[in-house]
């Protein structure tokens, strides 16, 4: 695969980042992962760092060098990273489950596929226009779509924040997925929160991610959105991929290329700022990994002695 | 903690399905073993134990790593697994084959196939200024081949010498010692030194690791060349950057060698990584030249080898 990614989350003008941010590729398969841990519940930043932490760790379990299904993958480990939610709140003796909203994406075998509850949002742009987007799970987009509100209201709706799906809290999670994708070569896949779209807009998306690199225009739109959202920006935080596979080689520096990555390799970067501690110690190298590794090491002994 | 040589594991030791037979070589990173799987089949076990991180005592099994040390020690032994996973694509008859992977004793193991035979090293120790320019090309032409396969895999070897090549009962010589991997994760983890032997080592080994590449593993393959022609190896490449006491192999050995050879030599030694052969197959091509007939010192010797080269048909130095 090859590709050119960038992530940054920011706090905004809140006291804590309740934003949650990863993605994780092998040699054939890429995860992205955004949650926006829900305010005005405990601990909401408890609930997106499970959801990503619970996706993170099974994708890298599973994903040697490819998930075998993308779309049970999310289904089934969306669900879980709600059970664990609600198993921690058990666990922890917490009034209430906290919750979160999710957007995840696969990408593998040159196709996407994403899921989504609650209002993070995952955009496809082609072409220089926005060629697919998810539908948030709000009570302002229902409106809009039974033609009670117009954008413009939307934007300043007073339950603009309300959503009906969520990982976590007292119901099931309405998760919604979407069709396998083809990707594209120049495609960008964008995964925002709220902080993001809200601000600059389906435009300000569109216009500040198309055509250039995520490791530029990443930052940039953060910037725009904590500009346009003044003294009560929210957390913000955005995930772009440009897709590059069937493009020349060496024409762009950034591109991460994983043809030569081993078969157990994982590079995974998680943003939040909770995890504070450097990469080292036991950390870089745990026994799972170990097994693993010998395991893996083992397989291409038998493959390339036949 | 001070560097201490650690204990073999004792003569005997059943090691997963292995027997350890005896003690084969010791390095800084690992002890070398050879060993019987349950068929009675000899194989060079190697276990990953560095010396600066982990002590086994005397009488003692499962070695000590000071909880400090331990990631340190895990970082190494992610390095091990590279080495590991480089071997295991690369089937060669040139390059040694790892057989099986696994974990023991707090530590990981690799299950090489065992060779008969002697390295390099010991033969120009027992051949010494004796080595004849025929048994060079043979050798280094088909160990290339074996390099030229780990080059194709992007991977680099990093640490060719002399006794890192093996040579088989037949000549056949094996490359051995994959321990490159572990040298560009050095320069974080201060405790795992990158390993080089001076004098086979290029300039940007010790500095600029940035610019290492086939030319580097290249400059190694001219310094173990050189090690056959004069007996030992060059000057170490960080103290000829600063002073260049090298004295060119063409100068040195002249009328030894052909000069074809000798001019090969120390292109592939030359300071500049740029101005090296660039490919291994262009020191193949090199070397399997017909080199123009070198001069002779005396027409005794001189009668000898137009004998000679009539004979095997292809020569330039002295007898085998």
């Amino acid at each position: 695969m090859k590709f050119t990614i960038f992530q940054e989350s920011r706090i905004g003008k809140r006291k804590t980042n309740q934003d949650r941010i990863a993605h994780c590729y092998s040699r054939d398969s890429l995860l992205m992962v955004l949650a926006d841990g829900m305010g005005g519940h405990l601990h909401g930043e408890i609930a997106s760092h499970v959801t990503v932490q619970c996706l993170t760790n099974v994708f890298q379990r599973e994903a040697q060098p490819k998930l075998s299904d993308p779309a049970l993958f999310l289904s089934r480990e969306l669900s879980l990273a709600h059970h664990a939610i609600i198993d921690y709140a058990l666990e922890k003796g917490l009034r209430e489950a906290p919750r979160t909203t999710v957007v995840a994406c696969i990408v593998q075998d040159g196709h996407a596929h994403w899921a989504h509850a609650g209002d993070s949002r995952l955009y496809l742009l082609r072409d220089e226009r926005i060629h697919i987007q998810t539908h948030d799970h709000s009570r302002v987009q229902l409106m809009m779509d039974q033609g009670l509100l117009d954008v413009r209201s939307a934007a300043t709706h007073p339950n603009r924040n309300r959503v009906y799906s969520c990982l976590g809290g007292t119901h099931l999670p309405q998760l919604e997925f979407s069709r396998r994708t083809p990707l594209q070569t120049g495609d960008v896949l964008a995964l925002c929160t709220d902080g993001v779209w809200g601000p600059v807009g389906n435009d300000g998306i569109l216009r500040g991610l198309y055509k250039e690199s995520p490791m530029i225009s990443v930052p940039r739109v953060l910037s725009q959105a904590e500009a346009l959202a003044g003294p009560t920006c929210d957390n913000l935080s955005l995930i772009a991929m440009v897709w590059r596979e069937g493009d020349s080689e060496g024409e762009y520096s950034d591109v991460v290329s994983t043809q030569t990555m081993a078969l157990s390799d994982f590079t995974t970067r998680m943003d939040s700022v909770r995890q504070t501690r450097p990469a080292s110690g036991e950390a870089l190298l745990s026994d799972d990994e170990i097994e693993r590794a010998i395991q893996e090491i083992n397989d291409a002994i038998q493959k390339f002695s036949k | 903690m001070p560097s201490q040589a650690n204990c073999a594991l004792p003569a005997g030791f059943q090691l997963d399905r292995y027997r350890i037979e005896r003690q084969l070589s010791l390095g800084g990173f690992s002890i070398v073993y050879l060993a019987y799987d349950t068929d009675g089949t000899p194989v060079a076990i190697k276990e990953y134990l560095p010396n600066s991180l982990a002590l086994r005592k005397t009488g003692e099994i499962e070695p000590q790593v000071p909880e400090d040390n331990m990631p340190a020690f895990r970082y190494g032994m992610k390095c091990f697994f590279e080495e590991g996973r480089a071997l295991a694509r690369l089937l060669h008859p040139n390059v040694v084959r790892v057989l099986n992977f696994f974990r023991a004793n707090s530590t990981v193991y690799m299950v090489m196939q065992f060779e008969r035979g002697r390295t390099l090293h010991d033969y120009i120790q027992r051949h010494r200024g004796q080595v004849s320019e025929r048994f060079i090309r043979n050798v280094f032409i088909r160990m290339l081949n074996g390099l030229r396969e780990v080059h194709a895999h992007k991977l680099l070897h990093l640490d060719i010498k002399p006794s890192n090549i093996y040579l088989r009962a037949d000549g056949n010589p094996v490359l051995l010692d994959f321990g490159a991997a572990r040298q560009t994760l050095a320069q974080e983890q201060p405790m795992l030194k990158p390993m080089y032997t001076p004098g086979f080592a290029s300039p940007e080994h010790y500095t600029d690791r940035e610019r290492l590449g086939p030319w580097s593993d290249i400059y190694s393959v001219g310094a173990s060349m050189h090690a056959c022609i004069a007996g030992s190896a060059p000057p170490r490449s960080d103290e000829r950057m600063k002073k260049d006491m090298f004295e060119p192999s063409a100068k040195a050995h002249i009328g030894k060698y052909s000069s074809q050879l000798l001019e090969l030599v120390d292109w592939c030694l030359l300071l500049d990584p740029l101005q090296r052969p660039q490919s291994v197959y262009t020191l193949q091509k090199e070397l399997g030249q017909k080199p123009p007939p070198a001069p002779v010192s005396s027409s005794r010797l001189s009668n000898i080898l137009s004998k000679l080269r009539s004979s095997v048909g292809k020569s330039g130095g002295k007898a085998p």
